[in-house]
């Protein structure tokens, strides 16, 4: 009986931590796990972040919920790990426990001002091209009547 | 769940397994081509290999396109869930390889499982340096595979100038993403796991078969 119990009751929280149902299904479908946790700070472009100490081992207990919208493109259903600025990237991936709400980095002036994505397989992509002469050159096929 | 994914592959893809990378490399390259502005790189490709330009991706039109998109995107979604690379370790990247299946990154939450056999997996990790001996064996698998290289096997990497080496894996198979790194960390190929797994999301072979 006590394990129903407390089967319900987690349900129940993970229904109300996600917003309802709606919310639920949703970031089911987002990012295939339920996870709630304390949010612990949320960047200038959406992306949330959370942690979950005493639920979940270490290695999962720090996530992101991206924003859907990022750079002027639509990232409800197309996430990348990209999309975490540099600032954050650091707590998120254990490097450090201070997350920059309480201990902003030092202003550098390489950081980015806008934080790029991946723009790979994008028409925005980058595409290697030589810098030396060509060695083999295309036919040109010669135009009737210009001898 | 797996294993009812790939009686689902045994069924669908494999008469279309050796179109995929080709159509989504055109999709690559038509689109590089359209969106070149300022980069003065675009257009010495566009001389040099062009690519008969692809018809505009257009919203469906009728419904028998919507439901064709619709199962197209059934296939990549069940395709993408559960990519099993085969175990294709050449060198010192083999290890990191090794971390990403290991359980601080733990790929198999992403459906990513190692198999032992070309015969039973979909993706291969050229993990390390390819030589010139292994190069038959990795042409033979050829045909099953869409490959993921990393690494030495980008370009031959620290062992480019060695008679023994092949300068880059792409000049036997074709590949579709290239990590960068010597080695690439675990975390970088995980990433390219999930490019990977952005660039099924990508295709519409049903689309391209309905059409023609
Ligand atoms: S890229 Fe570096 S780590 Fe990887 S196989 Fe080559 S030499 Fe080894």
């Amino acid at each position: 009986m006590a394990e129903y119990a407390n089967l319900l009751r987690r349900a129940w929280g993970q229904i109300r931590g996600h917003g309802g149902v709606r919310g639920l299904l949703l970031q089911f479908f987002r990012v295939n796990d339920l996870k709630t946790g304390a949010l612990v700070g949320v960047d200038k472009y959406g992306n949330k972040y959370y942690e979950d100490k005493k639920n979940c081992f270490f290695g999962r207990h720090r996530w992101v919920i991206y924003t859907k919208e990022m750079n002027g493109k639509n990232t409800t259903w197309e996430v990348d790990g990209s999309m975490v600025p540099a600032e954050w990237h650091r707590w998120l991936h254990s490097m450090t426990d201070d997350p920059p709400t309480t201990h902003p980095p030092e202003p550098k002036k390489f950081f980015a001002e806008v934080h790029q994505f991946n723009v790979s397989g994008t028409p925005q992509q980058y595409v290697p091209y030589p810098t030396t002469r060509k060695k083999i050159h295309e036919w040109v096929p010669p135009k009737a009547g210009a001898q | 769940i797996s294993n009812l994914y790939f009686i689902m592959f045994i069924y669908f893809f494999s008469p279309f397994r050796s179109v995929s990378t080709f159509a989504v490399q055109n999709g690559l390259h038509s689109s590089a081509k359209s969106g070149g502005t300022s980069t003065s790189v675009v257009p010495v490709r566009e001389k040099s290999t062009a690519v008969a330009a692809a018809k505009p991706a257009a919203i469906a039109s009728s419904k028998g396109e919507y439901v064709v998109t619709k199962l197209d995107d059934l296939i990549n979604w069940a395709r993408r869930s559960s990519l099993w690379p085969m175990t294709f370790g050449l060198a010192c990247c083999a290890v990191e390889m090794m971390h990403m299946a290991a359980p601080r990154y733990d790929m198999d939450r992403f459906g990513v499982v190692f198999r032992a056999s070309p015969r039973q997996s979909d993706v291969m990790i050229v993990a390390g340096t390819l030589t010139n001996k292994m190069a038959p064996a990795l042409r033979k698998s050829k045909q099953l595979l869409l490959p993921c290289a990393s690494s030495c096997a980008n370009g031959g990497g620290y062992y480019h100038y060695s008679y023994a080496v092949v300068r880059g894996c792409d000049r036997i198979v074709p590949v579709d993403i290239y990590v960068p790194g010597c080695p690439p960390t675990a975390e970088a190929l995980l990433y390219g796991t999930l490019q990977l797994q952005r660039k099924i999301k990508r295709e519409k072979k049903i689309r391209i078969w309905y059409r023609s």
